[in-house]
């Protein structure tokens, strides 16, 4: 690797403003720190699509590119960062709406198969998970990935969702009560 | 047995949760394009628009007049001194000149002998 070395301690903040007075080698730091985690929620957010998570990566590095000053160094650059994301994703969904049935939530009881097994490996609890939230929505999805997956506090993920705190929360809970349900077989194990 | 937290479950579920990397292709077209925009900025810089964009456009007339004045002065000036210079004339200056300029020292002369000859 040709750049990223002297840049390795300086904060994100600090890594925008060279991106802004066009250091490539600040661009390149910032790649490497956030790539895996962009590309992750991409992944996760656009329906397990490796294609569509890489497309979605480059499309948000492209618009650092071309306009690093829209960022405001006085706010957390993950927080701004992921919330560029969210909108890319919401975009991309509003795209999709034209073509996609609205789900009701009766429909969503009758179509989530629950989980049953005795015993099952952490891919298929995941798989499990992921269908469960696809099928509640992109809100409730989205909070969920950045609360736990990210671990944004629900104060962060309230700003990159660009909702109250309250409506967070709510959002989680309903998440996790679904997925209780689902795995009701591990209440032996977990307290939901 | 302990209950394990439902928060604690999602957490170590979603945070070994492995996918794999995003493409190396993305890297290269973004360093590229960084770098793109980055020689767009800089020939932006160093070129002479602003200049002239200053130059022709109506603020700071007072500077580009008093400018203006100075560069005049200067220009007169200079081919005041330097009248004639670089003209070519078809007469030798030399030879001009030596029939042009009063020799007082042949006057003297002749004076001289005018004198010399009412002595005799």
């Amino acid at each position: 690797m040709i750049f990223g070395k002297k840049n390795r301690n300086f904060s994100d903040a600090e890594l925008m403003q060279q991106i802004v007075s066009g250091d490539q080698a600040a661009f390149n730091t910032l790649y490497h720190r956030f790539k895996d985690r962009m590309y992750y929620y991409f992944f996760r957010m656009l329906g397990n699509s490796s294609e569509q998570a890489n497309d979605f990566l480059q499309e948000l590095f492209m618009k650092l590119i071309e306009k690093p000053e829209s960022y405001n160094p006085d706010y957390s650059f993950q927080t701004w960062f992921f919330s560029v994301a969210n909108n890319m994703c919401k975009n991309e969904y509003r795209r999709r709406e034209v073509r996609k049935e609205y789900q009701t939530l009766e429909a969503l009881q009758t179509k989530l198969d629950y989980i049953s097994e005795t015993s099952v490996e952490p891919e298929q609890l995941l798989e499990k998970i992921f269908l469960t939230l696809d099928q509640l929505g992109e809100e409730h999805r989205a909070a969920f990935l950045l609360r736990y997956r990210e671990g944004f506090s629900i104060k962060e993920v309230a700003e990159i969702l660009d909702l109250p705190e309250g409506t967070v929360k709510s959002r989680l809970f309903y998440a996790k009560k679904i997925l209780a349900e689902k795995l009701e077989y591990l209440k032996e194990e977990i307290e939901f | 047995m302990t209950k394990k937290n439902s928060d604690q479950l999602y957490t170590d579920l979603l945070q070994n949760d492995r996918i794999g990397k995003p493409s190396n292709a993305i890297e290269d077209r973004l360093m590229y394009s960084f770098m793109l925009k980055n020689s767009r900025m800089k020939m932006k810089q160093n070129s002479f628009g602003h200049f002239f964009g200053w130059l022709f456009s109506s603020q700071s007339l007072a500077i580009k007049t008093g400018l203006v004045s100075v560069i005049l002065f200067v220009s007169l000036m200079n081919n005041q001194i330097n009248i004639g210079s670089g003209t070519i004339s078809p007469s030798d200056t030399i030879f001009a000149k030596r029939v042009l300029v009063a020799d007082s020292t042949s006057f003297i002369q002749s004076l001289d002998s005018l004198r010399t000859d009412s002595l005799n």
